[in-house]
């Protein structure tokens, strides 16, 4: 094409003659200007898990050697990160954190979500706003008083503190707006016949709410639940501050990070380091995979909402 | 609302027992009745772990500091006062204000370094973001797969996340700092050898990590945004014969710019409150952020300081939120 038009005239070298047909065909500089962009992209997002697979397979004393590809080989270091911390602990407590929280954080949004979704009542859009408003607040505006709360300073015999409450709470009150959005916009859009259909049936109005909306509105739940497990997931704030860093006191995955990275000042364990945060970042990678709709859905329907 | 019959039938069904009688109970509520209950197990959640703290917080911001523990007197707004006017800054262990204009006293004061963090991190975060969302907005093969990748780091811990960035900057390790041959970035003099424990380059990787995990946020954003702008205006500007640019600069970017906004809201909101990043890459005594703040000097006993400091961050937030709303609505009336 290009390259035929082109013989005749003055020599040029690849570049010229790459920009020369981008000239005649603007498409084609589009289209490998789009490639470029997405491999670009694709690299920034994906090449730090790279690393950290080429670190956790390079042998600890030859981690100074560790280019762009592992000096060594050395799998067992992903059976050392169980060895050297109780590794599989942290994930358990992660783990149950997320879950417990999202439970709670389920029900709770529900019940918020179907009185916003489908019922009018006085003052519902100053309690919205009020949910709202409360999301605004940096975690550290809530901090000092639930440690004290937590430590008993307050109320004397509440001592949640290195106990999973003193974790589940403030993450259930801090991503439970997120959720009551989601699940009133999907709550609102059930036809009102079919609430009304059950009634008649002889379902009681809370019957109606987990018998015949939250199946329905199955989606809609799957995107808060997945929304908050991954929200909890990464936590940092609370999952840091709110016990001692300890296993058996339910510190997460932070927990155990942290106790690897304070070690490595007096040996070395950044290969143990990287091989556990590839183990621990496994559980949301699969979630992303599998549930990116609806990550996608729920982001943007809780942002673009409230 | 239920009829005299139906009631009557599911009294018969029910029974009498408590769980009926409470159901029956609850069947007469009228709908506000109704509302208020379902939402109080949410609402009291709340009042506990958000509301409370809140209001406490701001209490224990009126009073002195009391080294022993607990809290002084009461002292009313000269807390603020103190540290809003920079006299605060020989007790607390990072400088409020910057004590002087040069770039280092700027890195590391707790309200500059903090507003440093969120602009850069936002402006590239935007502009990246809006280029992802671009990308995703293409119809191709493989589509799904680049939109996992792009969400992927949004998915990480950010305690991982603050490893990923620990480790590539760790002397001795030598991907970005090396021993014997330094790397690129410090033969352009962008980092020292040692840049986790130099405030500047920890921001600047801070700055890095946050755009790193948090940009997927904004494509996503955006995309939809992109998504929702109706086709036909861009038959429209391809049968008047307007070039890529012309299509993007006169009808893209002008109906996109309202997401743009909220999006880049939200993310200045986050921005603002930045800790675990920095706590796991460099600690917080190297970058001094707001919330930063708030804890090292809760960790030695200034509890109305620390307190003090948590209102001005949540203050500082409001003004901003303020300046994009009003930005947003100017962008409307246009």
């Amino acid at each position: 094409m290009a390259s035929e038009t082109n013989t005749g005239e003055i020599k040029r070298g690849p570049i010229e003659r790459w920009v020369a047909k981008a000239i005649k065909n603007p498409d084609r500089a589009y289209r490998s200007m789009f490639y470029t962009v997405t491999i670009f992209f694709l690299f920034t997002t994906l090449f730090p898990f790279y690393w950290l697979l080429v670190l956790a397979l390079t042998p600890e004393n030859r981690l100074y050697q560790a280019n762009l590809l592992p000096a060594g080989f050395t799998p067992e270091t992903f059976i050392r990160v169980f060895e050297v911390i109780p590794f599989h602990r942290y994930m358990f407590n992660s783990i149950f954190l997320a879950l417990m929280t999202t439970a709670i954080v389920l029900l709770l949004a529900s019940l918020a979500g179907y009185v916003f979704g489908r019922l009018d009542f006085p003052g519902k859009s100053i309690m919205m706003l009020l949910i709202l408003a409360i999301s605004y607040f940096p975690p550290a505006a809530f901090f000092l008083p639930l440690w004290r709360l937590f430590n008993g300073q307050i109320v004397p015999g509440i001592e949640l503190y290195n106990t999973p409450g003193a974790m589940i709470l403030p993450f259930s009150a801090l991503f439970m707006p997120l959720s009551i959005f989601v699940l009133t916009t999907f709550y609102g859009q059930i036809p009102d016949g079919l609430e009304d259909a059950a009634r008649v049936e002889g379902t009681t109005r809370l019957g109606a709410l987990f018998r015949v909306i939250m199946p329905l509105s199955a989606p809609g739940v799957a995107t808060a639940g997945v929304l908050t497990f991954i929200a909890v997931y990464n936590e940092f704030f609370f999952s840091f501050l709110m016990n001692n860093g300890q296993p058996g006191n339910w510190a997460p995955i932070v927990g155990g990070l942290l106790q690897l990275q304070r070690a490595g000042q007096f040996e070395a364990t950044f290969s143990v380091m990287a091989a556990g945060s590839i183990i621990a970042v496994l559980p949301v990678a699969i979630l992303v995979v599998i549930a990116q709709e609806k990550i996608v859905s729920g982001m943007t329907a809780g942002a673009l909402k409230e | 609302m239920a009829t005299e019959q139906e009631r009557a039938e599911r009294e018969r069904v029910g029974g009498t027992g408590p769980i009926a009688s409470v159901t029956r109970w609850m069947e007469n509520l009228s709908d506000t009745q109704f509302a208020y209950l379902l939402l109080t197990p949410a609402l009291l959640l709340l009042g506990v772990i958000a509301l409370y703290p809140l209001i406490s917080t701001f209490r224990m911001s009126l009073f002195a500091d009391n080294l022993a523990g607990g809290l002084g007197e009461f002292v009313g707004l000269t807390n603020y006062v103190d540290v809003l006017t920079g006299q605060r800054d020989v007790m607390l262990p990072s400088p409020f204000l910057p004590e002087a204009l040069t770039v280092e006293a700027l890195f590391g004061s707790a309200l500059t370094v903090t507003l440093i963090f969120t602009l850069t991190s936002v402006f590239f975060e935007t502009i990246i973001g809006f280029g992802q969302a671009l990308v995703l907005n293409q119809d191709f093969r493989g589509r799904r797969w680049v939109r996992v990748a792009i969400i992927i780091p949004w998915a990480v811990p950010i305690v991982i996340q603050g490893m990923i960035f620990y480790l590539m900057f760790q002397p001795g390790i030598g991907l970005f700092v090396g021993d014997q041959n330094p790397s690129l970035l410090q033969q352009w003099g962008l980092i020292g050898s040692t840049p986790l424990a130099t405030t500047i380059d920890a921001t600047m990787i801070a700055i890095v990590a946050d755009i790193w995990k948090t940009t997927a946020f904004m494509a996503l954003l955006i995309l939809a945004g992109l998504q929702s702008v109706d086709r036909t205006l861009y038959d429209v500007a391809r049968v008047a014969g307007a070039s890529k640019w012309q299509t993007f600069k006169r009808i893209t970017l002008p109906l996109v710019l309202p997401t743009v906004l909220v999006a880049m809201l939200f993310r200045t909101i986050q921005a603002m409150r930045v800790y675990g990043i920095i706590e796991t890459v460099a600690g917080c005594t190297t970058v001094p952020s707001l919330s930063c703040l708030v804890i090292t000097s809760f960790n030695q006993t200034l509890n109305g300081t620390s307190a003090t400091v948590a209102f001005i961050t949540a203050g500082v937030i409001a003004i901003v939120v303020t300046v994009y709303i009003v930005g947003y609505a100017r962008e409307e009336i246009e």
